[in-house]
This record gives structure tokens, sequence and C-alpha cells, in this order.
């Protein structure tokens, strides 16, 4: 028989939400619908991530950015949206902060779209349908990169 | 309407359908309709234009959609809630994005609108002067019918 030590732990690792002084990231997510929001939600809080708002259109997610900053470190943005679309708002974000760390969250057939977001500062993008791994993966790229 | 069109949304939903839903998929015959026809009680609409004109429907029973939506979310869902509801349009946004790709790719230029979506007893659809081309599928969770009325713009 094999003693429990012998196996890896796999609670050791820390969480991806984790920064490097223990507290979470802040995470503001912009999306118009709510299955996705849910779905982004779920994802990042089980791995630590803090969700400290959400918006539904780019006019709210702007709003939601300028009143909750400095303390966002990362925000969601979906590209369509009504009222003000995701390139916009990530536009009028980088506007007010050119600090900010904005992932975009696309359909496929937005190419276009997801060229001129990245063009206009946005750090990365992620495909939908969304799945956990790739979610984590590109979010801990960004952060990992600032 | 020629099938070149309805193939891209078909491959499009067994791509997405298999990736979110983790089931089998079966595909049933493709079968035409050129006048009113009766919706299955949930259907997401959603309207192109540009070098072709025309709609995409996903049509899909009560039952189904709400199997579905509670797969997709990972919780039992009771009612087709906003939840529910913002789960079958994010599936049809997800169908048509892919399948707008693909057209894109062969050349076709055109534009979607935002999804729509209606449900009640007793629908029925009329497209004036556009027959609709409808491939059943057939899931675990019941059957979905990709619907596709397209023409080119003249």
């Amino acid at each position: 028989m094999r003693a429990k030590m012998d196996y890896p732990n796999i609670n050791t690792k820390k969480p991806d939400g984790m920064k490097p002084d223990g507290s979470a990231y802040r995470v503001l997510i912009v999306d118009d619908s709510m299955f996705v929001a849910k779905q982004i939600s779920q994802i990042l809080t089980s791995e630590g991530f803090e969700i400290i708002g959400t918006a539904k259109d780019g006019l709210e997610g702007l709003e939601k950015y300028k009143e909750l900053h400095p303390n966002v470190d990362l925000v969601t943005m979906d590209i369509t949206m009504p009222n003000m679309d995701g390139v916009t708002c990530l536009q009028k974000i980088i506007e007010f902060d050119p600090e900010a760390v904005i992932i975009m969250i696309s359909a496929l057939g937005k190419q276009e779209l997801v060229k001129q977001s990245l063009l206009s500062g946005a750090k990365n993008y992620i495909v939908k349908p969304l799945d956990r791994i790739k979610v984590l993966e590109r979010i801990t790229s960004v952060l990992k990169g600032t | 309407m020629r099938v070149e069109y309805i193939n891209p949304f078909v491959e499009a939903a067994f791509n997405v359908l298999k990736e979110v839903l983790n089931t089998e998929i079966k595909r049933g015959e493709l079968y035409l309709k050129s006048t009113s026809q009766p919706v299955l009680g949930v259907a997401t609409i959603i309207g192109l234009a540009g070098d072709v004109e025309g709609r995409v429907l996903l049509d899909m029973s009560h039952e189904t959609a709400l199997k579905i939506a509670s797969e997709m979310n990972m919780e039992e869902l009771t009612e087709l809630d906003e939840l529910g509801k913002a789960t079958i349009t994010e599936l049809a946004n997800m169908i048509t994005g892919q399948a707008v790709t693909k057209l894109h790719e062969i050349g076709f230029r055109f534009d979607l609108t935002p999804p729509s979506i209606v449900t009640g007893r007793d629908m029925v659809i009329s497209d004036s002067g556009v027959e609709a081309l409808i491939v059943p599928i057939e899931l675990t969770q019941g059957k979905i019918e990709i619907n596709v009325a397209v023409k080119e713009k003249a």
C-alpha cells in the first residue's frame, strides 16, 4: 500500500486568481449575455479571482471602470453589445487609463474587430465557446506579462 | 435556395453542440419547405443582410431548450427564465458566428443581426418569396432544427 505522501499534492498549487502578495486579482466583467457573464464569473471565482463588478453594455462598463478605478486588475470585454460596443468601450477605457488590462471575449467571425481591439490596446482575446482551461490560460498569461 | 448556404450552419452546429454539450449528435435528413411552417416552441432568429439576405432559425421544443440550457449552465433549470434564454441565445450566437466565418472564407459578405428569441405554442413562421432548408439534429436532449431561408441579393 502506498502512503498518501507518495501522491503529488494538487492543493499546493497557488490559485491562478491570486497575486504574488496573496490578494485576489479584481475583475470587471462587461458582457450583455447573462449566460456568458455567469460562465466567466464561475471559472474565475473557482480560481480565487474576485469579481468586483459586472456591466451589461459598454456604457455601463465604462462607468463602472471609472468608478472602480484604480481597483480593477482586469476587464473581460464582450464585443457585440447594445448601447456601446466592446471596441468603443475598450478605447474609452484606455483613453481614461492607458494602463488598463483588458481581454476581449469574441464570437467567431469577428476577426476584424478583434484585430482592431488589439491595435487599440486590448492585451489578448478569447473566442467563444469558453472553456475553463482556455480562459484561465489566456488570463494568466496576460496577468503574468504585466 | 442553394445547399451551400446551409452546410456551414449544420457543420457549425455540430462543432458547437459537441463542444458545449458533450453528447452524441445525429444528423437527420435535410428537407425543404416553401410555405408557412410551424415552429417547435423556442425559436432563436438571426437575420442576415449583405450579399445574401434572409434568416437562420434555431428551433427546438421548450423541453429540449430547458435541458440544453441546464446542461450548459451545469445546473438544473426548471423554467426558461432570463438565464435560460440568454443561454439559448448564446448557443445560437456561437453557431452562427462559426458558420459565418466559413461563409466569409468562401467569399460571401454579409452582416448578422443580434439574435431574438421567441417562445410560445402554435407558432408559425412565414418567409415571403424564399424557401427554407431544414436540417434536424438529434441530441440526447431532444431535437434541434437548423432552419435557413436565404436568397442572393438581386
